[in-house]
This record gives C-alpha cells, structure tokens and sequence, in this order.
C-alpha cells in the first residue's frame, strides 16, 4: 500500500532522517517508538507531505507521491494525520469540524457528510457532543473527535504523532481505546507513541527508530520481549547507562568511583548494591591492570528500571583474552569476590574487543 | 594515612579508618611492615571505622599475617560488621583468620 524507499529528510546541515526503507501494507497496525527526536514524528510528516523529504521515493499504490506532478491534495485525503494538538477548528461546532472536509473537498452533501459525521461520533462515543465547541471539550474528547474527523475523509491510512502525549494521564485510555477499536475494524495505522503496552498490545508490527533510521523491526513480541540490538534493548528496558574510560593504568579510582556513587544516587540503589557494585569495579580493574597500558578500556554501568537488575560490562581493546580466565589469574581472590556478588559473569569477543558482562545479585 | 596504634600489654592495637583498596592497601602493608621491623609482633585490628574492604585490603591481613606467625606472633580482627563482614566471609578468610566482636575480647585472647 506505501512503499517507502531511501527516505531522507534534513532541515539545514540536520539530518533528521538518514536512510528510511519500509513498506506498510493494507490493513497493517505500525507502532513507530524510540527515544525523542530521533525522527518519529519527521517520519510521519514526510508520508504526509507536511514535510518534503530531502531524498528517496514513496509510492502510495504504485503511485510515487514526491514526483512534482503529484496531486498533494489528493494524497493527503488517502493518509489523515491525527496530531498531538487536536488541530481542530476552534470556531467550528464539532459537526462542522467532521462535515466540512467531506463537503470541501469530496463533494459529499450536507445531509449525506452530517449523517457520517453522527456516525463517526457514535463510534468515538461523543454523539451528543456534535453542536459543542472545541473549548468546551476536554483534551481526550477533542482527540476522540480529531480522530472521527480523520475517519469523516474516509483515508487509507490514519498517521497518528503521538496523540496521547498532550493529554492528561486520566484521558488517555479514552483515546487508546478509540484507536484500539480502529485496529479491529481493520484500519490501517501509523502510530507514534511512547505508550509501550500499547503499542504492545495494538501492532502487528513495531519499528523502533533511532538517529534517523529504523534501528530494529519486527513483531511486538520481537522488539518489546527479545529485541535483538543494543540500543533496543535499552530503550526497552528503560535502561540508564553510565560509561567510564580508562586509557592508562594511572586512572583516578576515587573520581571514577565519586561518579559510580552518583549515577547509583540517581538510580536509588541500595547501599549493599552500591557496594558490590564498587567492589567488582575495583576488582575486575585489578585483573585488567596488566594490560592496562596498552589497551582500552570501557567500563558500562547499565541499570535497567523495568527489570531491576545492574550490569557492568567491561571492553576492552587487544588481543582476544578473557581476563577472568583462572589460568591467567596470580590468585582466585579477586575472582571469588566477583563471582559471590554476581549471578552471572559472560565473555564475548564483540567486534574485535574482548567484553566481560556481569550482571549483580539482586538484594 | 587513617590509622592509629595504642599500644597494649599483650598487643598493639591498630586501627583502620575508612577504605582498605587497592589505593590505600600498599601503605598499610607497608606500615605493618615497619611495626613488625620495630619489633612489634602481636597486633588486634580494630575494624570498627573501615566501611569498605576489597581483595587488596585482604591481601594486605593474609601478608602481615604470614610475617607475624613468622616472628611468632599473632594477628586478631575486632570489630568486622556490616558489608566489611560479607567480604570477609565470601572470601573464606572468616576461618583464616580469629574474629573477635571487641577489641577487649581480642585482648583477652591475645593473652592466652
């Protein structure tokens, strides 16, 4: 239904989209997650031609859409956009709101756009509201009847940006729900959203977007239980990271142990943690002092809130060896120490570095 | 560095303020070997003021500990609570070394 190929989109030298390739076909439910402005939003403006795309191609029905003889208009009738800020004409009655685009611009009667429009408000629950003014609506109604306006044009595609973010936590539901009603009667959707279970529970498919591209794709199953790559993960995870360097064997223990305390404030973890934490950081930098002087090292502190549980991942640069191997050890001492506070010590040689995973007991 | 001696009838009492790491662990080492070239050979480790104790800090009680059976002499902790205590425990050196909840309990021992 939309293809998309080698979309790009910069503003000046931004470069907000890099490289966007992806189809959605009919009848498909696409959540669009990931960190703020990492081109969620930009991505659903340039489907919908609010933004023009730097490069690329998008083909709606075989038709591309970027070529100058497109008809804009027409193409936007196909894909109605639900924005976070309602968009609704404030000096309109809601009737009006729903009814003027389908008499505008599809040349829909009166009565024929006023006997939809009672139906669209029946559907997202707000019938009696159809002669209220914007204004006298609260924030989930008038997204309820931004969406019924979307649905009076009779598109192809609903892009929906985010349009629970302005709400109030009370109203969300209201929305979701509507939406969730959409996706059962088949709608297809294009859903920016930081709503997770939803996005979850609604998609057939989930794209997880991340510095302009679409890092990682697949089912919710796929992308919210086993996502595949890093930053995935830990935007799933709602992990927080802290990542210390060490380039020579002179590092400074007590600044970087002054910034593990802090990044432990900042996480609320038990003072038993913190000091197991400390312990294997000092430990594993014992181990590691040998090679200190001709490799690098990176020490990740990533705590992740959903599963409560700490890892420190040590990388290291040179040859493939696992520090924590007990051949290479003068003593097990260290070793012992580590091994009583963690549940689960991994090596991996990753991308020509050697990377110790150690995940802390829980307390 | 954080560490007093009082001296005893039957040992001398050092103790430990704050951190024994890897920092910190070669100047005791060091201290301990000059009390042991002084002539001092029964020591009680009052633990009651160290918060954090890694395998650097062990490292430094099991080398002191070896001069001193050396010479004959003898080395008692006090006072190991907290985290400190797990340390010692998960390290094995609970039973490596006598552990004496007090210092004045350590003294009554260091007499016999």
């Amino acid at each position: 239904m939309i293809k998309i190929d080698h979309l790009s989109k910069s503003f000046g030298n931004l470069e907000v989209l890099k490289d966007i390739t992806v189809e959605i076909k009919a009848g498909e439910v696409i959540s669009i997650i990931g960190p703020s402005g990492t081109g969620k939003s930009t991505f659903l403006r340039c489907i919908n031609l609010l933004d023009r795309p730097s490069g690329g191609s998008i083909r709606i029905d075989g038709v591309d859409i970027l070529d100058p003889k497109a008809d804009v208009p027409k193409v936007r009738q196909k894909m109605n956009m639900v924005f976070q800020s309602f968009n609704l004409f404030s000096h309109l009655s809601v009737m009006d709101n729903l009814t003027l685009g389908p008499i505008k611009l599809l040349g829909m009667s009166k009565e024929d756009a006023g006997s939809k429009a009672v139906d669209l408000l029946k559907l997202v629950g707000l019938a009696e509201k159809a002669e209220s003014y914007p204004d006298e609506l609260s924030g989930g109604q008038k997204q309820r009847v931004a969406i019924a306006r979307c649905m009076a044009m009779d598109p192809k595609i609903i892009l929906f940006d985010e349009p629970t973010s302005a709400l109030d936590p009370t109203m969300v539901s209201e929305v979701l729900s509507v939406i969730r009603r959409l996706a059962k009667a088949g709608m297809t959707m294009a859903i920016v959203t930081h709503e997770m279970d939803f996005a979850r529970d609604v998609s057939n498919r989930v794209l997880y977007m991340d510095d302009g591209i679409i890092y990682e794709e697949g089912t919710p199953e796929q992308i919210f239980v086993h996502p595949q790559k890093e930053k995935t993960k830990t935007f799933i995870n709602r992990v927080r990271s802290f990542t210390y360097h060490i380039a020579s064997p002179d590092y400074d223990l007590y600044a970087m142990n002054a910034e593990i305390e802090t990044f432990c404030d900042k996480q609320i973890l038990a003072v038993k943690q913190r000091y197991n934490l400390l312990l294997i950081v000092e430990e594993m930098l014992q181990i590691y002092n040998p090679f200190l002087s001709k490799a690098l090292l990176d020490i990740n502190l990533a705590y992740s809130e959903k599963k409560e549980s700490l890892e420190v991942v040590f990388e290291s640069t040179g040859e493939a060896m696992n520090v924590l191997d007990k051949n290479l050890l003068s003593d097990e001492l260290g070793l012992t120490l580590i091994q009583s506070v963690t549940e689960s010590i991994d090596y991996q040689r990753l991308n020509n570095k050697n990377r110790v995973s150690l995940i802390l007991k829980k307390q | 560095m954080p560490i007093q001696t009082s001296k005893e009838t039957t040992a001398l009492i050092v103790t430990i303020t704050g951190r024994m790491d890897a920092l910190t662990a070669p100047e005791y080492e060091k201290k301990f070997s000059e009390l042991i070239a002084e002539g001092e050979i029964s020591f009680i480790v009052d633990f009651e003021q160290v918060d954090y104790i890694s395998s650097a800090g062990l490292r430094v009680l099991l080398a002191t500990a070896k001069r001193v059976k050396a010479v004959n002499g003898k080395l008692l902790l006090a006072n190991i609570t907290g985290v400190v205590k797990d340390v010692f425990e998960i390290s094995g050196f609970c039973t490596l070394f006598p552990t004496h909840d007090s210092v004045a309990s350590a003294l009554s021992a260091s007499l016999g």
